[in-house]
């Protein structure tokens, strides 16, 4: 759920208004009565959204998993649900693939609501499983003909195996594949029905860094072909890599919603310019006297902290006209895991169920 | 219900089973093994004690003296009879194994023998060919009647025995075991499978993947009793020629066999879908799928007659499922003993519904 401090034109006091992202809301001014409307984010049109959550609460005795959130995801993107193991990920993802039951809310997709409508929505979408595991005594052709043979509506094959570049596998046993391969055949077994919209729940892990890459590329590969990818994952690369649009989990709320761009400008530190082993400290002096937050260390380093594109361009001309010398410099950009530090004061990567 | 889902998850489930070994192994290669390893240690080796009923018809002092041998002996226990019984009745109603009869001539012929060596009398032995302590019972009574022929005669064979089956056939203690081989080999193949289903399954997140699919749990679990039957038979047939070959096995293939066959399939899938739900973990489930099997396996009758355990052992296995399987297909396959073999049946029958039906219910795919 998203919130905005809204001013009345009429009175001019501020309210706080909350919706998801390409929800239009209408707000009555508690101050004067006056009436308007405020959108979130990209105004989405009904037949534009592929999956619509509301106030999605899940509770396990005394604990609560999800707790009321609400969002949408827009048709043809790549909406990434990034939080730590244990946000709330999973269950969230489990109930909107009506594996979980909720303790309250509802989910939507196509705009066909599960609870009721589950039956008919199962030939639009694909699903790959937290830690998936196929049949071990079948080969990758005979696991994707048998889930192929559960549907109605098939995809070819293989067009599938090529497209995962599966071909020289095809007839090897799962049990004997790679890790990377396995995750491979995994989002396979979930395009054979020929999906709109498909579930990937933390696709990459446990992989090495060469297989996550190679199932990335499957993943943006998707995004090419029109389909709806609902990812989640705890690995802040494979969200800047791949999403469009993502959703901050944490303790089962969500936290923060948007753009990549959207959250590292709103959330996310400057970027910085970074002068390693600078000849003369002096112009550090010069920055700071001009404005710039400038720090220093001991290795003759300077940091200068860049606001706006042009900022780069006038401390390079001041180091340049102090005639400074340097080993060398580099530009460090915002990055969620910094999104994730200031919106909870915790790492992404140290965060602990 | 879609039958071409049924039969496609069917035929996966051959394919994958049919490539591994070890699965291959436990369902057909341990219960043969088995037979054969059995089979060799027990053919002709008998050594069992049993209660020996004695009707004696001759209520002479001569008569007592020998019910008196025979009760010396430690590994007998003698149950008189009542002269006024119909034997044949005696038998059947109180499903007696082994029974004396001593003629009513049996003392005026020892005292005629005083006089004219070439009389003899013969005693009758009753006794129930399918238990394998028969022939050990006959030596041992032997034994006693030589002893006594000694000491009336000074060793003339005054006094002999005559056999008569209590059923039609002869039967060694391979006809014994290779029902419960049956019924051991469905069970463990029924229990293990099912727990595989629920565990292993769950685990790997198939059971999650299944679920968001369009086959349903209905088809998924009649597919996989498919296979639990396809596997059943197969076993059951790989054990029959195993028996009929090696150990030259006579066989009837009966309608009450085959409905104990798939009675027992159900049956122990069923407990099979129980353990799956309550058990999480695959180890723990094996562990408790190993908990429920093998005191079963050994107190239900499966390797040798409940007769030889105590008796309270013998009434705790007279609530086991697994007993009823081998006293059913015992008497449908190798007795042919129709009226048993329909008691037992009847209660496979109710086992497998109360628990398959259970099995069913408490099966979930969704997560709590």
């Amino acid at each position: 759920m998203l919130q905005k401090t809204v001013r009345c034109p009429t009175c001019k006091q501020t309210t706080i208004v909350a919706g998801v992202n390409g929800e239009i809301v209408k707000v009555i001014c508690q101050f004067c009565g006056s009436k308007g409307k405020v959108t979130f984010g990209q105004r989405l049109k009904p037949e534009d959204v592929a999956i619509e959550v509301f106030h999605l609460t899940k509770i396990y005795d005394d604990l609560t998993a999800v707790n009321d959130i609400s969002f949408r995801v827009k048709k043809g993107e790549i909406f990434a649900f990034l939080g730590p193991n244990g946000a709330g990920k999973t269950t969230t993802v489990e109930i909107i693939e009506s594996i979980r039951i909720p303790t309250a809310g509802s989910v939507k997709i196509f705009g066909r609501d599960i609870k009721n409508e589950f039956e008919e929505i199962k030939d639009k979408i694909g699903i790959l499983p937290q830690e998936f595991h196929s049949f071990e005594r079948l080969t990758v052709r005979e696991t994707l003909v048998y889930f192929s043979k559960l549907y109605k509506k098939h995809a070819n094959i293989d067009d599938i195996i090529d497209g995962l570049d599966l071909k020289s596998h095809e007839k090897i046993l799962y049990r004997n594949l790679s890790g990377g391969l396995k995750q491979r055949v995994g989002v396979a077994i979930s395009l054979v029905n020929d999906p709109d919209i498909i579930f990937l729940d933390e696709p990459t892990t446990g992989l090495d860094p060469k297989a996550r890459r190679e199932v990335w590329e499957v993943i943006a590969d998707l995004r090419n072909k029109g389909k709806t990818v609902f990812l989640t994952t705890h690995y802040m690369e494979e969200a800047e890599f791949l999403a469009d649009h993502i959703a901050v989990i944490h303790k089962g709320n969500i936290i923060a919603e948007g753009s990549l761009e959207d959250l590292i400008g709103k959330y996310g530190k400057k970027s910085i310019l970074h002068v390693k082993e600078c000849s003369d400290k002096k112009v550090a002096q010069v920055l700071k006297d001009k404005g710039f937050e400038v720090t220093t260390n001991h290795n003759n380093d300077i940091e200068i902290v860049i606001e706006f594109k042009d900022q780069i361009l006038e401390v390079l001309s001041n180091l340049r006209h102090e005639c400074v010398d340097y080993e060398s410099i580099d530009i460090r950009r915002s990055n969620l895991e910094e999104v994730f530090l200031t919106l909870t004061g915790a790492s992404l990567r140290e965060e602990k169920p | 219900m879609n039958p071409r889902i049924i039969l496609n998850d069917f035929s996966a489930s051959v394919k994958a089973w049919r490539r591994s070994p070890g699965t291959v192994f436990w369902t057909l290669a341990f219960p043969v093994i088995l037979i054969l390893i059995f089979g060799a240690i027990f053919s002709g080796t008998d050594d069992i004690s049993y209660d020996i009923h004695i009707q004696d018809l001759d209520d002479s002092t001569w008569s007592k003296q020998l019910i008196e041998i025979l009760d010396n002996i430690s590994a007998l226990t003698t149950i008189s009879v009542d002269q006024e019984e119909d034997i044949d009745e005696y038998i059947k109603e109180n499903e007696v194994l082994v029974t004396l009869v001593i003629p009513n001539t049996f003392s005026e012929t020892i005292n005629q023998s005083f006089f004219d060596e070439s009389v003899f009398v013969n005693i009758t032995m009753h006794y129930d060919p399918s238990e394998s302590s028969a022939g050990v019972i006959q030596g041992i009574i032997a034994s006693a009647l030589q002893e006594f022929n000694m000491q009336i005669s000074g060793g003339y064979h005054i006094i002999g025995i005559t056999t008569e089956k209590t059923v039609g056939e002869d039967f060694s203690f391979i006809d014994f075991f290779v029902p419960g081989m049956i019924g051991f080999t469905i069970m463990q193949t029924c229990i293990y499978g099912s727990i595989e289903r629920n565990t292993k399954f769950r685990k790997n997140g198939i059971l999650r993947k299944l679920l968001t699919t369009p086959i349903t749990r209905t088809e998924w679990i009649l597919s996989k009793m498919l296979f639990m039957l396809f596997l059943s038979f197969i076993s059951t047939t790989v054990i029959v020629l195993v028996g009929v070959f090696v150990w030259s096995l006579t066989i009837h293939i009966t309608p009450l066999m085959i409905i104990l066959v798939v009675a027992n399939s159900f049956l122990f899938s069923g407990i099979g879908m129980i353990i799956g739900r309550f058990v999480k973990e695959e180890e723990t489930a094996d562990m408790a799928g190993g908990a429920i099997s093998f005191p079963m396996m050994f107190l239900a009758g499966t390797f040798f007659p409940l007769e030889q355990m105590p008796m309270f052992l013998q009434t705790f296995a007279r609530v086991l499922p697994l007993y009823y399987v081998n006293e059913g297909l015992r008497n449908a396959m190798i007795y042919m003993n129709f009226e048993k073999a329909v008691y037992h049946t009847a209660f496979v029958v109710v086992f497998a519904a109360i628990f398959f039906i259970a099995g069913i219910l408490l099966t979930k795919w969704s997560e709590e």
